[in-house]
């Protein structure tokens, strides 16, 4: 568009304030000149000017002047496509088919889903069962993805996920033992421990710089490692937490954090889990236990689940979610990762053959063996 | 804008190298200095100088239109929507007004998404119009919107063609959001959309998710993208006829209560504004509240209960079945509205 203003392109803040100084008001006066003219006329050297004139070339370029098709494709589609997308993307399973149920099938890809809880309730728990469900071969009805976990607190244990994914292992040989195929013992023959371990792979971020900076790092290691369907950071508050004094540059990296993460989902159809702590709120005179970072945080998961306890039991309410609605699960952690609370287990088959028509049930039918 | 040679008659190229060369380069810069002093300074004919003046006073302005035009364009122009959910179609006072920025605001998990989704699948559906969707936080699902499409017609066909006219964009910055509502401009103005009629509803979903990253203290950039972001709509909304349904955080202010996000200077962008609650009083966890914060029309502070549990379940109301559009374009001239 001839008369977009030069204040709407991504142009650095020194240059559009000459710009403006000269006069300089919509992309049709800037690209009249030249670039010798122009970087006379605001006092910049010719090689700036000539940046200037790309950035809003470029930008006109993907304005649709000229349809060009391959960066416009993913920005743009009807719902018709996204549905068809989506119903074919698959899920990564919990293994605890209840919380399966009310997530709609399990973590889904393209989203931010947020798991909140005091300590202790199973929110590292969760992450490495699903470093491990990830890579689920298709067969079986996984994913066979990779997956990265970048880990702030130190609270990743590697043995741990050895007990899991051997667990998970174990599954997957009783499936095929049940209905012996040949595409179950060829993925078998993959699927082992070494395997998944040497597909996790795992950063260590010691504070919010080191953190900020693997994120923003995060798309180069993507474009090599294309199988990466998750993203685990465990956990987003601890690095914010502390050392920040200036509250409003918290809000704002943490916001473009979010912005940062979603359009990574999206790009590159992953999905993006996040760990949070929970804070106290007083309010007059009673207090409760909320998500931290305060409440624009809130905004930037497109699901957010809370673990916490009652009594005994653990229990997982999803508390944010465009698709499901809310609703509390119980679960239970077994040394053999995340499961379904026993005694609920034969109400809750049902409603998990009608939800999801992938693989599932066959998987819990063998664990009730 | 730049004076240069050709703007506007009388204005040659000699005039524009004398007065850049001395510090006169736009026309605001022409207009408000003192001319006789130029003249005089610059040996230029001062009665050319007035003319162009006067000439380019006359480009730049803006012209007169008289009222009883604009009311008889705006009974021509202007359409209501209705957005599919009774309670808040009344208290919008019968829908969405094209030509109007109507803003959601919400916590998390108040219902901001699940109202938009419904209003896109009822418009397109409902009112076969092409409706456009922003997204910039991830939350549009195509699984979702296809359930409250179920609820409004089983016909699969009419579903898909339901879904065909939601036209989904992706943008997960302020720029990119400028991008696409340039695209969106530069398509309305070449009607590319028009295979199913012109376009009557953007949707942008969230629009503070792409503004906070840059607003803060020291950060006066954010603020000039917020504005711009602000009037690009606004400019679509007036120039195309479009109805604009915007979604809004809230953040937390000094007394511990929820305000708007975005401060000040965005409040005074939307014509409507809308909060949407989490119902506290009761143990219905789908209950929600919308209460009016702004609007030109409704009184400031009435309230609508809105249902997200039962907007599966809604039955279609005659309005919304089987009449034709035109039918449902209630004009200003309805007295109700006028009064």
């Amino acid at each position: 568009m001839e008369q977009r203003d030069v204040g709407t392109f991504p142009l650095a803040p020194a240059w559009r304030a000459k710009l403006a100084a000269a006069g300089f008001q919509t992309a049709q006066e800037v690209l009249e000149v030249g670039p010798c003219q122009l970087s006379k006329e605001i006092g910049i050297s010719k090689e700036d000017a000539l940046e200037i004139l790309k950035v809003i070339k470029q930008e006109r370029h993907s304005d649709g002047a000229k349809p060009s098709e391959e960066p416009e494709t993913f920005r743009k589609c009807t719902a018709l496509e996204l549905l068809e997308k989506e119903q074919t993307q698959g899920f990564i399973i919990t293994f605890c088919s209840a919380l399966d149920d009310i997530l709609g099938g399990g973590v889904q890809l393209t989203k931010i889903t947020e798991i909140c809880g005091v300590p202790g309730v199973g929110k590292t728990q969760l992450c490495m069962q699903l470093v491990v469900d990830v890579q689920i071969p298709e067969c079986f009805g996984g994913l066979a993805g990779e997956a990265i976990f970048i880990d702030t607190e130190g609270s990743f244990m590697v043995d741990r996920v050895v007990d899991i994914a051997e667990a998970c292992i174990h599954h997957c040989r009783l499936i095929a033992e049940m209905h012996p195929e040949e595409d179950h013992q060829i993925a078998l023959e993959t699927f082992s421990l070494e395997n998944i371990l040497s597909h996790i792979y795992y950063f260590r971020c010691h504070d919010y710089m080191e953190l900020l900076a693997q994120i923003y790092l995060l798309p180069d290691f993507l474009s090599g490692h294309s199988k990466v369907q998750l993203i685990v950071i465990d956990g987003i508050a601890f690095p914010f937490r502390h050392d920040f004094e200036d509250l409003s540059l918290r809000t704002r990296l943490l916001n473009g954090l979010a912005q940062q993460l979603i359009c990574i989902a999206n790009d590159h159809t992953l999905a993006v889990v996040l760990t949070n702590q929970m804070t106290t709120r007083f309010e007059q005179s009673r207090s409760s236990l909320v998500p931290a970072l305060g409440e624009s945080w809130g905004h930037a998961a497109t699901i957010r689940l809370i673990l916490h306890w009652n009594n005994k039991q653990r229990l997982a309410v999803l508390y944010k979610s465009p698709s499901q609605k809310e609703s509390t699960v119980p679960f239970c952690i077994t040394s053999h990762g995340f499961r379904d609370v026993q005694l609920s287990h034969s109400n809750l088959i049902p409603a998990e053959n009608e939800a999801n028509p992938r693989k599932r049930p066959r998987i819990e039918q063998v664990e009730e063996q | 804008m730049i004076l240069r040679e050709g703007l506007c008659p009388g204005l040659s190229a000699e005039m524009v190298q004398a007065l850049k060369a001395n510090g006169i380069k736009t026309v605001v810069d022409l207009v408000s200095s003192d001319l006789e002093e130029i003249a005089q300074k610059y040996s230029l004919s001062y009665k050319t100088l007035v003319a162009v003046r006067r000439v380019l006073l006359v480009q730049f302005s803006s012209f007169p239109v008289n009222g009883a035009d604009l009311y008889e364009e705006l009974k021509h122009t202007t359409a209501i929507l209705s957005t599919g959910i009774e309670s808040l179609d009344k208290l919008l006072d019968s829908g969405l007004y094209t030509g109007e920025l109507t803003e959601l605001v919400g916590a998390p998990s108040a219902g901001k998404t699940q109202v938009c989704l419904t209003v896109a699948a009822n418009v397109s559906h409902s009112l076969k119009q092409t409706v456009l969707y922003i997204d910039s936080t991830g939350g549009f699902t195509g699984i979702r919107l296809l359930e409250l499409l179920n609820c409004l017609t089983e016909d699969e066909e009419e579903q898909a063609e339901a879904l065909r006219r939601i036209q989904v964009f992706h943008a997960f910055d302020a720029y990119k959001m400028l991008d696409v509502l340039q695209e969106v401009r530069s398509y309305m103005a070449q009607q590319i959309f028009s295979t199913s009629g012109p376009v009557k509803l953007l949707i942008v979903d969230s629009v503070s998710a792409v503004i906070c990253p840059f607003l803060g203290l020291r950060q006066p950039d954010g603020m000039a993208l917020m504005m711009h972001l602000a009037r690009e709509m606004k400019t679509l909304a007036k120039e195309f006829g479009i109805a604009i349904l915007l979604t809004n955080h809230v953040t937390r202010d000094t007394s511990g209560g929820f305000k708007p996000a975005l401060g000040r200077s965005w409040s005074f962008i939307p014509n409507t504004r809308l909060l949407l609650e989490k119902r506290k009083d009761t143990s219905e966890k789908a209950g929600r509240v919308a209460s009016l914060m702004k609007s030109s029309r409704q009184p400031f502070g009435i309230q609508a209960e809105l249902d997200l549990r039962n907007w599966e379940v809604r039955k279609s109301s005659p309005m919304t079945s089987g009449e034709g559009l035109n039918n449902r374009m209630v004009c200003l001239s309805d007295p109700q509205l006028v009064s």
